[in-house]
Formats: structure tokens, sequence, C-alpha cells
């Protein structure tokens, strides 16, 4: 093993891990499994939590405020310097796909447990991405630059209704038209190509096909930063709230052999393209009428519902990580496409759900966790914890398994139905509603499928309180 | 290390203390193939949070207990001298102002003044000069004058 960092011969050597909550959690058990000492980056609303007591050191690097601690580059660098670390562990969101704290890191000699700048730079941005995708064979939503705004009948038949026009500098969301057939597109196309002029300076217009009953299935890839490229599978994660994922499950259910090669293949030519190093995620949307396949994006980190693959294929990816980081063999074994169990996990969340999702930070009294075969929890919470206000309102992860996916969905669902949290209110109610849903039940269902759903349950009940 | 195009630390602390005493929030100043960036955190007067294990190293050590903290703006090192073998730029027992420097905490080359925040007689310096500091550590105290 190649020693990296400032880890002399015969200490362990540190892992500093510059996160916070489950995943903070998450990964200092990852450290100590392959023998190293974690070392906890934390604000001062974190300096006393629980995955601050299960580390080695805490070094505290701001205030609450992320803004001043979390996603500051140079104060993770900084403290991975004080703490002699050999590696840092980005975990997800904050500082995980920033190409500036994997810079610092490299100046100072310390490995980042994460793909290399450059490729964190060529997947950070869509378009970007899509030109990556696109020089690898990955199948990409058909898409073209408009000419002539008065002669688009061709492209709009190229490409398939419906499709959405949008600006070629727009941004945000703004000036995005949705149109369902060719009379719509020769009315729209004038209006779109000089609203785009007045808002962005220039009036340059592409079409591009939309797909409104579509599922999210993403691809989970590990790399060893020098062309090969191994695949774990796949997660559906189609139930989702506002592009916010709910539940995801390993393996994505009902996909045909032929449709699930197309991603596997699209995610393994990706990787080796890149040279990928560690950890990432492919992700897809598969159009449920057509059955097509396009590529979304690169997430390149750990991701939220790793769990579901680990536990589907008896894996440790955030060991993986570090050892790969450290100069190591990751011992990632190779796997079958589609693993032998169901994985569900449930994302328990400190928000209302009958108040619009409204955040509940506070006090958790008392928290018991359900256990058996099968079962797994990340979290951060224990009795008298004092959920902040200042971060994402993820609590816990619930994650089961089993030798089916109709057990799993009935074993996830007693599980939920144990889990005891009080002091907040949590998601746990909506995790009822859809475990227990037909068309959850039956499988495959759309990202469009949970909103409006659960606003008709919502409107259901009003009625029935009346 | 040093070479003709290289600024010297004089010739840093010179722009550091120059720019200290204009009003700016940050600053970024390049000089051959040096950058220097400069940034204020604000005053610190409220007691910042305290770290639990820097709590645990508190000022009973420290002749004026009673003395207001100056608590470390960033997580870096704690500089006393403007350059090595400079005095420093307060000495124990001197008279500081709300707005004396104390020291500098630098974050990646990054450097910080740190504020007295308050008036008064800096007592006790809590950290050693070259220290590794983190966020809201104690650096040093204050007896502050009688407001009479």
């Amino acid at each position: 093993m190649i020693e990296k960092g400032n880890a002399n011969s015969g200490a362990p050597p540190v892992v500093l891990v510059a996160n916070r909550g489950e995943i903070a959690v998450r990964i200092i058990a990852a450290a100590r499994r392959i023998g190293a000492s974690p070392v906890l980056a934390a604000s001062t609303a974190d300096a006393d939590s629980p995955a601050a007591r299960l580390a080695d050191r805490v070094i505290v690097i701001g205030p609450a405020s992320a803004a001043q601690s979390y996603l500051r580059p140079e104060l993770i660098a900084t403290a991975a310097l004080q703490a002699g670390a050999s590696v840092v562990h980005p975990g997800y969101g904050f500082l995980s796909e920033q190409p500036e704290l994997a810079e610092l890191l490299e100046i100072e000699n310390i490995a980042f447990a994460g793909p290399r700048p450059e490729t964190l730079r060529a997947v950070g941005d869509k378009s970007s991405a899509r030109k990556v995708a696109v020089a690898a064979g990955v199948p990409v939503a058909p898409a073209v630059e408009v000419d002539d705004v008065e002669a688009v009948a061709g492209l709009g038949d190229s490409i398939g209704y419906p499709l959405l026009i949008k600006a070629v500098f727009g941004g945000g969301g703004r000036g995005i038209r949705l149109v369902n057939d060719a009379g719509d597109l020769a009315r729209l196309a004038p209006q779109a190509a000089a609203e785009a002029l007045a808002a962005f300076g220039n009036g340059a217009l592409y079409l591009e096909r939309f797909y409104p009953a579509a599922r999210h299935v993403e691809v989970q890839v590990f790399g060893d930063g020098e062309g090969r490229a191994q695949i774990f599978g796949d997660r559906d994660c189609s139930v989702q709230r506002r592009h916010q994922k709910l539940i995801e499950e390993c393996p994505a259910p009902g996909l045909s052999a032929a449709t699930r090669a197309v991603m596997h293949d699209a995610s393994r030519a990706l990787v080796q393209a890149l040279a990928y190093r560690g950890a990432g995620t492919v992700e897809f949307l598969v159009d449920t009428q057509s059955e097509a396949v396009v590529f979304l994006e690169v997430n390149a980190r750990i991701q939220v519902e790793h769990p579901v693959t680990e536990e589907a294929y008896g894996i440790d990816l955030v060991a993986a990580q570090l050892r790969l980081a450290l100069g190591g063999d990751p011992e990632l074994p190779d796997v079958p496409p589609v693993p032998s169990a169901t994985v569900l996990e449930l994302r328990i969340n400190a928000e209302d759900p009958e108040n619009d999702f409204r955040p509940s930070p506070g006090t958790i009294s008392r928290v018991r966790w359900p256990s058996g075969p099968g079962i797994r929890v990340d979290t951060q919470l224990e009795d008298g914890y004092r959920f902040p206000p200042f971060y994402d309102s993820l609590m816990a992860k619930l994650i089961v398994r089993a030798h089916s996916r109709n057990a799993a969905v009935a074993a996830a669902r007693s599980a939920a139905a144990t889990v005891e949290i009080e002091g907040v209110t949590t998601t746990l109610a909506l995790h009822e509603f859809v475990l227990s849903h037909p068309d959850f039940i039956r499988g495959g269902v759309t990202t469009s499928w949970f909103g409006p759903t659960w606003e008709h349950r919502s409107e259901q009940r009003m009625e029935s309180v009346r | 290390m040093t070479d003709d195009a290289t600024p010297s630390w004089q010739h840093l602390l010179d722009l550091v203390a120059q720019l200290d005493s204009g009003s700016y929030d940050s600053a970024s100043v390049t000089y051959g193939d040096v950058s220097v960036q400069l940034s204020r955190s604000g005053p610190l007067t409220a007691p910042a949070p305290v770290p639990s294990r820097a709590s645990t190293t508190p000022a009973t050590t420290s002749p004026e207990p009673s003395g207001t903290i100056i608590a470390s703006p960033m997580i870096g090192v704690f500089y006393r001298c403007p350059s090595p073998g400079a005095p420093p730029f307060v000495e124990l027992g001197a008279s500081v102002g709300a707005d004396t420097t104390i020291g500098i905490v630098e974050v990646m080359k990054m450097m910080n003044p740190v504020s007295a925040g308050v008036n008064g007689t800096l007592t006790s310096f809590l950290v050693k000069d070259h220290e590794q500091v983190e966020y809201g550590q104690a650096l040093a105290v204050v007896a502050e004058a009688s407001s009479q």
C-alpha cells in the first residue's frame, strides 16, 4: 500500500471527515473499518454532535453557517493539515463536487476521496457533461439548435413531440416552452426567440425532447482512476417531491434486460472515457412510454442513497473510496447486474408532510429504531439530540433488505411502523402511505407520481374531517 | 524558495500593515507570482461560541480570569508578530483599543488580522506564537478599561 500525505509509517492514516450529520457518522465507520483514525471537521453547531463523539478528534472550522464553515475549501484544507490527514472525505453536498477543495489538497499532498479536479469540472455543468456523454456514446435526449425560427417543422419532427423550446443562453428554467405538436412549435418558436433576445441578449434557441412520464434510474459506478470501471447495479429513485428523493430502491424494478444493459454499458463507457476515479453515479431518465433511456448527469460523489447498493451487494463503497484514495486496492468484487436481494431506503426528514413539508427542527426527546434481519439505520439521531436548523432536514435513512421486492416493501412498511421519534415532526407518515399504495407496490412509478398523489390524499383527508 | 520575483516577508507585512489601517472587507493583491488575500471577519466582540475542547483549557491559568476573551475568528495559525524576529503587534501589559491588531490568523496564505474588540489592557496570551488554532478558540485576555 502506498503511503500518502503526512502519515508516519506505523501510525494509522488520518481520515478528515469534511461533512456532518448521518454521512459523517457513515464515513467515520468506514475509516474505522480500514483501520484509519477519523477526525471530524465541524462547525460550532456540530462540535458536540454524535459524530463528533465517535471521531478521535474534532477540529472546529467555523460558525454554524455553512457558508462560513463547511462550504469553505481553505478551512477544510487547513483542518486537514492540522489533523495530519492522509485523506479528506467530503461526503455529499457541501464541497464534495467542488474542484477547489481537491486542488488545494493536491498542493498539500493530501488525498481527496473523490474524482480528480478535472473530472469534477468536466461533469460539473450540464452542457459540458452532455458533451462528455455524447463523446462516450451515452444516449442523451435528442436536441437540435434552431437556425431559422420560421422553418422549424422539420426539426420538430426529427426530435419528436412533446418537446421543449429552450434558449441557448438561458438559465434557471426561464424561457422554456412546452410544445405538443408542429402547430404549437411554428407559433411559439418566433415568440421564444424574441423573448430570449430581450432576456438574454441572444435569440438562439434549441429544441429538446421532453419526457412527461419518466422514471429516475441511476447506475452506481466505481473507477480505479486509470480507465477500469466496475458497475454495481442500478437504483430507482422516482419517488420524489420537487426533485428531492424520498425513497430509493435497488435494483430498479421492472426494467427489461435490454434497457438495463443500455444504462450499464453507457455508464461503463463514461467511466472509461473519463478514467473516472472512485465512486460515482450516472443518472438517467427512463421514458415509461417508449422505454427510451436518456442521460441526465453524473454525480461525482458518494450519494445519499448509496446504502441500498451496499446492502444489495454486500459491499462498503465508502471504505472502498478511502482505500483507493490512500493508494490501495478498493477491495470491491465484480458483481452481476441484478443483485439477488431487493433493498429499499426510506429518507426520514425533519419536515411536516401534512403542512407542505415545512421544516421542523427541534430536540429529539426519544428515538427508537427497529431491528431484525436486513434492517440498517444510518443516522446521527440519539435521545436528546438537538436537530439544528442550519442544515438540511435529513434525520435518518431506514434501509431494509429482503429476498424479493414484495418482501422488501412489506418489511420496510413494518419496520417504518415501529420507528419512534419524539419531539419533532417527521416524514414517516408519507412512507406508510407510499409503501401501502398499490401504484408503488406494483413498482415503476414516475417522478411525477408522488406530488399529485400526496396532494390528492391531503385533500381527501381534509374532506373527511369536514 | 525566495527569488527575485518573490516579495520578502517584510514587503508583505508592510502591505498588511498598510491595508490594516484602511477600511475594507477583503483585498487581493498580486505581486509578481505571489498573490496575497486579506479579509476581515468583522470585530469579534461578541464572545464567539468556544469549542468544547478549548473550554477545557480555560482562562484559569490566566492572571485575569475576569477579562474579556479574544476569540479566533478563523481556523488557522496564530501569529503574534508581523514577521519572524519583529516585535509583536502588542506586548503583554500594553493598552489596546477596540481596533488594535493583536495578531494574525493565517489560513491558506490568507492573513486575517485579529482586533482586540474592546478597550483595555492585554493581560495574557492563551496560545503561543505560530500555534494552530481553531475557530472560536480563546487567543488572549483583555482587562477592560473600567467605564466609569
